[in-house]
């Protein structure tokens, strides 16, 4: 069969919005990053390498956001892959109260992050908040704490706050590969003698490999780029404790006019993740079975 | 040296993304002068004003037939992060406004300040109040919203207790145990947002009265490992220590400490002058007034309090309707419309002969001629991530560091961000 070369046109929508909101940017910041440009001034200078010389050697901050990300994206993939699977088993079969449940866990979802970040901000409140209002009525006020306020756990107040809002998503993921895998390898599992565990460690989660290289592929990137929740929970802070890369590359472009440095992290920031997905497709790949 | 305007779509998308896309709001409220009018761009970020600068801008149009305006309202963080840009190409943006400190630094740097030195209208602003707008003897651009950020306190509450306002650190430990004898939390401090990086101009205005200190501090001449940033974070180690400030005070916000004040569980909020009007509005029976702590002893005392501008007027260098532009900011300057701005916002004015309207505007305007202030010492930072370091400290503390530790952590900062 003969294939018109018009078809190609057909592309070319995807393709132009892919060029201009992906290649376009991240040619520009990697241009960029090699310059000093402000961000304002109509002229810059060509710096070497100099931005990406400092970012390794010469600024705590942007190491310390590097290690708030990867404490927050632990905290996020592992809680969030493992609720979202949890609740996925137990919605799993199609009744009306699963259907209203996956849309209740679904609801997050669809808010908005700003919404998102005044409605945790005034759960985790210290005084007016009813996280620690609920914990001081059942009797567990010696568990109360200054939830974005201290230091030592922000960052991890930050990551169930991300969990809530988006294991509704990867939950939906999970619904589909299991609803996916034959009822006929559960029956020959049963027949075999294999308990619910057995079960679980041998049909279910090898079956569900590609969904859950989806949901820790996405969960990881998104955990990367949490950007709007942070801005606007903790704005990075107190002292840094839940600087990100993400709102510390914007603290640094359009708060301190250094868009050539912002540039040369975004791009160490993108190598990163880019590393890290990589890492987890190769590792996930490996424990699919097909029968 | 390479140009690079054709680079500036790929920002703006960056910047877009970054911020969420947050909505602005365009305003353009007439074009009765038809074609032959000029239109120019008026961009900020008071979305809070909206209302009486739709005002000013059609009584602005009706007195100048042949000009029209058109009003664009970006959120903050976006104005910070794409809206300025726009200025670049001179189309957007003939009038448009800056924070002072490293905002009024970078777009000084750029060039994008039109030189408003020798235009008339500028004598309609107090010249002692307009100078942080001023660089290399040239006035780029005019502050305009005069604010005092320095605590607000419940005057009612003080003159109940036979209360005094303090003039020393000793009067003003002695000021705050008198308010927790009663119950009540002598300051309210919003940890968790605006409370740092407002009440730390208070608590240092004394400690370290020298104006250039922050430039120093830039330039390596001084460090926060020296007396006078060291003893600030003990001051503010003691304030946590002895309960003068709320429990958890980082994890409170502005609203929450807010509540406080208007509740009467706290006498003080440290913030500003700007919260005057919302704190009314939760109770209108507060009586407020304005207090710095001073934290020297009374003789060593220098400044009673902190002003600032939070916002600065300008035309845009790359504009080619300057004359118009600046009509409209003379427009802005004139005494009545000026008024009308200070009284529909509640807030202060750097113009001369504002007639102030309401009780708490007129009760605190003695701060603007009687009593002597020093402009926001947080705003002469003019490197933003030296000012990060410098807030960074105090969170430090108020978490439980050892002052000299942050000072020390917070010195490092410095230096790896120093130009």
């Amino acid at each position: 069969m003969k294939i018109s070369k018009s078809i190609y046109l057909f592309f070319l929508p995807g393709l132009l919005l892919y060029a201009i909101f992906f290649i376009y940017p991240t040619i520009s910041a990697l241009f960029y990053s090699f310059t000093d440009w402000d961000g304002l001034s109509q002229s810059f200078q060509f710096v070497g390498i100099s931005n990406y010389e400092r970012a390794f050697t010469g600024d705590t901050i942007f190491r310390k956001s590097i290690g708030n990300n990867l404490k927050f994206m632990l905290v996020v993939v592992v809680f969030q892959t493992l609720i979202a699977l949890a609740f996925a088993l137990i919605v799993l079969k199609n009744n009306k109260t699963t259907i209203f449940l996956r849309a209740l866990y679904f609801f997050p979802t669809i808010l908005s992050s700003v919404s998102v970040a005044f409605i945790w901000s005034f759960i985790y409140d210290p005084s007016l908040g009813i996280l620690n209002q609920v914990l001081e009525l059942v009797g567990l006020g010696f568990l109360a704490q200054n939830w974005l306020g201290n230091a030592d756990i922000a960052i991890y107040s930050l990551a169930v706050t991300q969990v809530w809002f988006h294991a509704g998503q990867m939950l939906i993921i999970f619904v589909a590969g299991l609803q996916a895998i034959p009822d006929e390898l559960y029956e020959v599992a049963k027949i075999e003698g294999a308990n619910k565990w057995q079960t679980f460690r041998t049909v279910t989660w090898p079956l569900l490999a590609p969904s859950a290289t989806i949901v820790i592929a996405y969960t990881t990137i998104q955990s990367f780029k949490a950007f709007d929740l942070v801005f606007a929970m903790t704005g990075g802070g107190p002292n840094n404790s839940t600087e990100i890369v993400a709102t510390y590359i914007f603290d640094i472009a359009f708060r301190s006019y250094q868009f050539g440095y912002a540039s040369a992290i975004s791009v160490i920031f993108m190598i990163i993740i880019a590393i890290i997905t990589f890492l987890q497709f190769k590792a996930l790949r490996s424990d699919r079975i097909s029968y | 040296m390479k140009n690079h305007s054709f680079l500036t779509p790929g920002i703006l998308a960056i910047g877009l993304l970054l911020t969420g896309c947050a909505g602005e709001s365009t305003s353009d409220t007439s074009n009765e002068g038809g074609e032959d009018s000029t239109q120019i761009s008026f961009i900020h970020w008071r979305g809070e004003d909206k209302a009486v600068l739709d005002d000013i801008i059609a009584q602005f149009e009706e007195e100048n037939p042949d000009i029209s305006v058109e009003m664009t309202i970006y959120p903050s963080e976006q104005y910070q992060a794409t809206g300025q840009r726009l200025l670049q190409d001179g189309s957007t943006g003939d009038v448009f406004t800056s924070f002072p400190g490293a905002q009024f630094e970078a777009i000084a740097s750029a060039g994008l300040f039109e030189d408003l030195s020798g235009e008339d209208f500028v004598s309609n602003f107090d010249e002692e109040l307009i100078t942080v707008g001023q660089k290399d003897e040239a006035q780029l651009a005019l502050p305009y919203q005069l604010v005092f950020n320095m605590p607000v306190y419940n005057k009612g509450m003080f003159e109940e207790l036979g209360l005094e306002v303090p003039k020393s650190w000793t009067e003003f430990q002695e000021m705050a145990d008198t308010l927790l004898e009663n119950d009540i939390t002598p300051i309210a401090f919003p940890g968790a947002d605006i409370g740092p990086n407002q009440f730390m101009n208070s608590m240092m205005m004394n400690n370290a009265p020298d104006e250039d200190i922050f430039e120093k501090l830039q330039n390596g001449e001084e460090t926060l490992t020296n007396e006078w940033w060291v003893k600030t974070l003990e001051d503010f180690q003691l304030l946590e220590q002895n309960g003068y400030i709320q429990d958890d005070a980082l994890g409170t916000s502005q609203d929450s400490a807010m509540a406080m004040v208007a509740n009467e569980e706290a006498a003080m909020l440290a913030t500003g002058s700007y919260h005057m009007s919302a704190l009314l509005g939760l109770n209108p029976d507060l009586q407020l007034d304005l207090m710095a702590p001073i934290t020297v002893e009374e003789s060593e005392a220098v400044y009673e309090g902190i002003n600032t501008a939070t916002f600065m007027l300008a035309v845009n260098s790359q504009s080619e309707k300057k004359e118009q532009a600046k009509e409209f900011i003379a427009f802005l300057s004139q005494p009545e419309i000026a008024s009308q701005y200070a009284n529909e916002t509640g807030q202060h004015l750097t113009v001369n002969d504002v007639e102030y309207e309401s009780e708490v505007l007129q009760n605190t305007a003695y701060w603007i001629d009687e009593r002597t202030t020093r402009f926001q010492p947080r705003f002469l930072i003019t490197n933003a991530q030296i000012e990060a370091a410098v807030l960074g400290s105090i969170e430090n503390v108020l978490g439980g560091a050892d002052p000299m530790t942050a000072a020390e952590e917070a010195q490092q900062l410095v230096d790896e961000n120093r130009e």
